[in-house]
């Protein structure tokens, strides 16, 4: 029984955490501006997040040890540091984003200029991760992102045409109003919100800092393939809700607040209050979970003690790291540079560099020094190998198509 | 792959803090291409139009509360201003485009009124009068689709 909760506590968790920032203005951006003509997009994101997340577990669990770290043993230093570089910067704009989200989240609520809530955030995210222990942290901010599912309650409140919502989605095309390329643009931020880096190191190291071991296994397949897709379900009620509110209005997202509008619009006050704790518990999880996973890989890679598992005196640096990039991160935030903007480009860079995370998490999970006999069978093989195609792909047309279309203009 | 490391990370910082700033200008040389930029200024404006109408008909409707309906609302209006400031500091590159820059102009300046007045009553707590505003904000986001047409947007 006791297992059971813990399973379901943990499936719960995964949906509650799936979504962020990015997930949130991608989603609404798209769904506003292309319909559910995207909805593919989501679709692929998740199934990739699910089979290198369960790797990422799996190598976690049975070495003992998280994926960064034995990147830097198996590939090298070098390899190590192209990722570690391009990851730490992602990293840095996608913790200005999410502690803004949370800074705009309050303001929301509020009724206060968010750049003054910054301050605020930072301190509140800091002191989580300096005092709640992991797995409560883990927990909690789960949980609380719960509240976003009032976006699919939204979208069955509005009563749309089902069949013809299913049939958009399943038969995308480039609306007339869209070039190609913007449409393959808008595309690669959906993927690369979807798979994000900083959500498989963090994955991983939180693995070490519970203590995973081989029995974990089970519990860590069911809550990537039963939380995340539901998760992916989630992302695909705000793209939904966004198409059917925004785009006849003809509104582009453009703001955080115009995200939780269509809630507003169709359910009343108990929708918004659930949309804004949804989306303060999303951003403010996101940002822990970016400020760790700096520290994580930074640590990692230099072979520091790590972790909140480790007494914080040994692990001095790790938590130096932790804290600097928060600061960075909140001073960023409060040049007034836009929110949505860093979000956007912090997603769509994230995808152009998905292979340096993704590769190295590949061939770990066939490495039987690592994985024992637990290395990957042939069809996880094709599948990961499939989508390592499409990471190449995507990372080699992000920075053109951003040139292109003037970053999505 | 050592030896581009440094250049493409020094490019992709560039790339990613240019494009964090709000509404980056080019200059438009051409009447074509002012035509283009005052279509995507006006789409823009529209945008914030009818968030600001949403955002009135739902408070009118009692489905929010004041501080955020507030926010949102000054949100809206400082878009529409910088979107407005941005347009302006284009320099119209002939006679033709300055006539546009007129039309447009005068579509935005209404339009940025009747947000203000949302923005005003929102702050105020007037909630249920914003409903009020519903009819002049349509009528701005029907002024500025007919420019959109009548300048080759396509719908």
């Amino acid at each position: 029984m006791k297992r059971l909760l813990a399973v379901f506590l943990g499936v719960l968790t995964a949906i509650g955490g799936f979504v962020d920032i990015g997930d949130l203005v991608a989603n609404a951006a798209t769904g506003a501006r292309f319909d559910m003509n995207l909805a593919w997009a989501v679709v692929v994101g998740v199934v990739g997040i699910v089979v290198y997340a369960e790797m990422c577990g799996r190598v976690a669990a049975l070495s003992g040890r998280a994926v960064f770290d034995l990147v830097r043993e198996r590939l090298g230093p070098r390899m190590a540091m192209a990722n570690l570089a391009a990851s730490f910067f992602i990293n840095l704009l996608t913790l200005t984003a999410e502690i803004a989200g949370v800074a705009i989240a309050l303001s929301l609520a509020a009724s206060v200029n968010y750049l003054l809530l910054i301050p605020l955030a930072a301190v509140l995210v800091w002191l989580v991760i300096w005092r709640m222990p992991f797995e409560t942290m883990e927990r909690v901010f789960g949980l609380l992102g719960l509240s976003l599912l009032v976006f699919a309650v939204a979208v069955w409140r509005f009563g749309p045409d089902w069949s013809t919502l299913f049939h958009d989605s399943a038969t995308p095309t480039v609306p007339t109003t869209e070039s190609p390329w913007t449409y393959a643009y808008y595309a690669i931020a959906l993927f690369g919100a979807a798979m994000t880096p900083y959500e498989v190191f963090f994955f991983s190291s939180g693995a070490v800092e519970e203590r995973w071991t081989e029995k974990d296994l089970r519990i860590n397949r069911i809550n990537v393939l039963i939380g995340f897709p539901l998760g992916g379900a989630l992302s695909l009620a705000i793209m939904a809700l966004s198409h059917l509110v925004l785009a006849p209005r003809h509104i582009d997202v453009g703001l955080l607040s115009q995200v939780t509008l269509p809630v507003a619009s169709v359910v009343g006050r108990l929708g918004l209050a659930a949309v804004l704790i949804g989306i303060f518990a999303a951003t403010f999880g996101a940002a822990l979970e970016t400020s760790l996973s700096a520290g994580y890989i930074i640590g990692q890679y230099f072979g520091w003690p790590w972790g909140k598992y480790v007494r914080a005196r040994q692990a001095a640096r790790f938590h130096l790291v932790v804290l600097i990039v928060i600061v960075v991160g909140a001073l960023f935030g409060m040049t007034r540079v836009d929110p949505v903007k860093v979000t956007e480009y912090s997603i769509v860079l994230a995808a152009a560099a998905l292979p340096l995370t993704y590769f190295p998490i590949l061939v770990l999970a066939n490495d039987r020094d690592y994985v024992g006999e637990h290395c990957n069978g042939r069809a996880m093989n094709f599948v990961a190998m499939v989508y390592l195609v499409i990471l190449v792909l995507v990372s080699l047309a992000t920075i053109p198509l951003m040139i292109i279309t003037r970053a999505g203009a | 792959m050592t030896k581009w490391a440094p250049a493409s990370i020094v490019l992709l910082i560039v790339l990613g803090l240019s494009g964090c700033v709000s509404h980056p200008v080019t200059p438009a040389r051409s009447y074509s291409a002012y035509e283009g930029k005052a279509r995507t200024t006006a789409a823009s404006v529209r945008s914030s139009v009818a968030t600001a109408r949403l955002l009135a008909e739902t408070a009118g409707d009692g489905k929010t509360f004041g501080g955020y309906a507030g926010m949102l609302a000054s949100e809206s209006e400082d878009e529409l201003s910088s979107t407005i400031g941005t347009f302006d500091s284009i320099q119209p590159p002939n006679g033709r485009s300055q006539a546009l820059r007129n039309e447009l102009d005068a579509l935005m300046q209404e339009a940025l009124t009747h947000v203000t007045d949302v923005r005003i009553a929102a702050r105020r707590g007037n909630l249920a009068d914003l409903a009020l505003f519903v009819e002049d904000l349509e009528r701005s986001e029907t002024a500025l689709t007919e420019f959109l047409e009548s300048h080759g947007a396509k719908s």
